[in-house]
C-alpha cells in the first residue's frame, strides 16, 4: 500500500512549492479585482450615460473573450512598449515581470466578472430600504455604507465565491503565456516537467489536480465561513453551495 | 490573390491600400483565416459532446439507483474542481498512452521492449502518431467531458424545475413512465435549462482558444506566427512585433461570436418557451 502511494506523496511534495505560485497569483489579484469591481459595478449602474456605457463595454469585452487571449494580448502589448516606454523609464524589470504582469491581467479579468456579479446584486437591493434611508436624511455615502453595501455584499457573496474559485483555476493559464523565470514554476509547469521525465501522465496530472481540488475546497470553506458571518442575522439562511455561474 | 482584381480597380484604390490588401490576403494570412474552421469545429462538436455527457450526467445524478447517483455527483464535482486546461491537456495524453499500451500488447517484440525500457511508448512499433484531426477529435471529447459536467448540473437542476403538477397530470392521463419522461419531462426541461446551457456554450467558445496547446495550428497559433517580428536577411526587418494587434483581432472575434451566440440563444429561448407559461424564462 505504501509503495502504491509513495510516488503520489513524492509528487505532492515536489508540487508544494509550485502551488504557492498559483496561490500567489490568486491572492495578488483578488483584492485589486474586488475593489475595482465594486467601482465598476457602481459605474455600470451610474446615471451618467458615458460612465455607464464605458463600464458596460469593459465588462462585456472582458467577459466575452477568453482569458487566454487576454493574457497574450496584454503581454504582447507590454512587450511592444518595452523599448519606447518601460526601458527609458527604467521600469521594464517591473512591468515585464510575470509576478507583476500576471496578477495585473488576472485582476483586469476578474474585475469584469465580479463587477457583473456585484451589479446584479446592486439591482436587487430592496428599493424601500434605500428610500427609507433617504427619508431619514442620510447622505449618499451614508446610504451606501449602512444600507446598500450590507445588502450588496450578502447577495453577491455566493456567486463571488464561485468567481474566486474560477479565478484560481485561471491562474493555471498564466505560465502558458508569460515567461517562466528560473524556478518560478507553477503547478502546470511542474506537472508538465515531471511528465516529460517519465511519461506518467496519470500520476503527475492527478497530483496537480489534487492541489487544485484541495485549494478550491479551502476557498469554499473560508468563503462559506464569511458567508455565515454575513447572514448571521437571517433565520434559515441557505448555506453556500458549489454552483456554476462563470460565463 | 490580388491578381483577380481588374486594372481599373487597382488604379482606383491607390498603391498604399493595394499593398495592405495584398499583405492581408497573402498565403499565410489566408491560412490564418482558414484555421477558424478548427475553432468552430471544436466548439460545435465539443458542445454536442457536452450536451450528450450532460444528459447522461443528469440522468445519473437523478437516478433512483444509489451508486449511480454517487457516480453522477462525483463526475459533476470532480471535473469542476480542477481547471479546464489541466483536463484539456491530460485527457488527450492519457488516451494516447492507453491506445499505445493496448497496441503494445499486440505488436511489441521482446527486443523492442528492451530497447525502449523506461521510456514511452513501450516499443517504437506501438507509437501512435497524432495529427491535427486526431488531436481535434480528442480536444472535442475533452471539452465535452469537462463542460458536460457543467451541462449535467444545469440539466439536473432544470429537470427538478419542471412543475410536478404537469407530470402528475400526464400520469393521470395514463401515459407510461417512459412517455412521461420523454414527452413531458424532457420536453419541458429545455426552457429551464436554456439560460444555463447558454452559459456553458459561452464557456466552450472561450475554451476553444486553448486548441493551440494541443499542437493544432488554430487562429491563436497563427496570430502568434504572423505577428512575431519578421526579419529576413534580404529585406531586413519587415515588421516589428505586431502580435498585440493580431491578438486584438482575436479578442474582437471572440466578442463578436459571444454577441451572436447571445442573439441566437435569445431567439431559441423565445421559440422553446412558446405556449408555455414560464414567468421571465431568461
Amino acid at each position: 500500500m505504501t509503495d502504491l502511494f509513495a510516488p503520489l506523496l513524492n509528487d505532492l511534495a515536489i508540487l508544494a512549492r509550485p502551488a504557492l505560485f498559483n496561490i500567489y497569483f490568486a491572492f495578488a489579484s483578488i483584492p485589486i479585482g474586488f475593489v475595482l469591481a465594486i467601482f465598476m459595478a457602481l459605474g455600470k449602474a451610474s446615471r451618467n450615460a458615458l460612465v455607464s456605457s464605458l463600464c458596460r463595454g469593459y465588462i462585456y469585452a472582458f467577459r466575452g473573450s477568453p482569458f487566454f487571449i487576454q493574457l497574450f494580448m496584454f503581454y504582447s502589448l507590454a512587450l511592444a512598449f518595452n523599448l519606447s516606454l518601460w526601458k527609458p523609464l527604467g521600469i521594464d524589470g517591473i512591468v515585464l515581470n510575470p509576478l507583476v504582469l500576471g496578477p495585473a491581467i488576472l485582476a483586469l479579468n476578474t474585475t469584469a466578472y465580479s463587477a457583473e456579479i456585484f451589479y446584479g446584486a446592486l439591482m436587487t437591493v430592496p428599493r424601500g430600504e434605500v428610500e427609507a434611508a433617504r427619508a431619514f436624511g442620510m447622505t449618499r455615502s451614508q446610504q451606501f455604507r449602512s444600507v446598500v453595501w450590507p445588502h450588496l455584499i450578502r447577495l453577491a457573496w455566493p456567486a463571488y465565491t464561485n468567481e474566486v474559485v474560477f479565478l484560481f483555476h485561471a491562474t493555471a493559464l498564466v505560465y502558458f503565456t508569460l515567461p517562466v523565470i528560473d524556478d518560478q514554476k507553477d503547478l502546470m509547469n511542474m506537472a508538465g516537467e515531471l511528465f516529460e521525465k517519465d511519461y506518467n501522465a496519470v500520476l503527475h496530472f492527478s497530483a496537480a489536480a489534487l492541489y487544485f481540488l484541495a485549494i478550491s475546497l479551502a476557498i469554499f470553506l473560508v468563503f462559506g465561513l464569511v458567508y455565515r458571518h454575513l447572514t448571521r442575522h437571517m433565520p434559515g439562511a441557505v448555506p453556500l453551495r458549489f454552483r456554476m455561474n462563470r460565463s | 490573390m490580388l491578381d483577380i482584381l481588374p486594372q481599373w480597380m487597382k488604379d482606383g484604390i491607390g498603391d498604399d491600400l493595394l499593398f495592405w490588401l495584398g499583405y492581408f490576403t497573402n498565403g499565410k494570412h489566408l491560412t490564418w483565416y482558414a484555421s477558424v474552421q478548427y475553432t468552430l469545429a471544436a466548439a460545435l462538436f465539443g458542445a454536442l459532446t457536452a450536451l450528450v455527457m450532460g444528459l447522461a450526467g443528469a440522468a445519473l445524478r437523478n437516478a433512483r439507483f444509489g451508486p449511480a447517483r454517487l457516480v453522477g455527483a462525483l463526475y459533476i464535482n470532480m471535473v469542476r474542481g480542477v481547471p479546464d486546461v489541466l483536463f484539456f491537456l491530460f485527457f488527450p495524453l492519457a488516451f494516447e498512452q492507453l491506445v499505445e499500451l493496448i497496441r503494445a500488447q499486440a505488436v511489441c517484440t521482446p527486443e523492442g521492449l528492451a530497447a525502449n525500457a523506461g521510456q514511452w511508448p513501450p516499443c517504437d512499433a506501438a507509437n501512435w502518431f497524432l495529427g491535427t484531426p486526431e488531436y481535434l477529435a480528442l480536444a472535442c471529447v475533452s471539452l465535452g467531458i469537462v463542460y458536460g459536467a457543467f451541462a449535467a448540473s444545469v440539466i439536473s437542476g432544470a429537470m427538478n424545475a419542471v412543475p410536478r403538477g404537469q407530470l402528475e397530470a400526464a400520469r393521470a392521463f395514463g401515459f407510461s413512465r417512459a412517455q412521461v419522461l420523454w414527452r413531458f419531462h424532457i420536453r419541458q426541461m429545455w426552457i429551464y435549462a436554456l439560460p444555463g446551457l447558454s452559459n456553458v456554450w459561452m464557456l466552450i467558445i472561450k475554451a476553444t482558444s486553448l486548441l493551440s496547446l494541443l499542437q493544432i495550428a488554430d487562429i491563436v497559433l497563427w496570430a502568434d506566427r504572423l505577428g512575431a517580428p519578421n526579419f529576413t536577411r534580404s529585406a531586413g526587418l519587415v515588421h516589428p512585433d505586431w502580435r498585440w494587434g493580431y491578438y486584438l483581432v482575436l479578442l474582437v472575434f471572440y466578442i463578436l461570436v459571444t454577441f451572436l451566440s447571445e442573439k441566437v440563444f435569445a431567439a431559441v429561448t423565445r421559440w422553446a418557451g412558446r405556449g408555455m407559461s414560464v414567468a421571465n424564462p431568461a
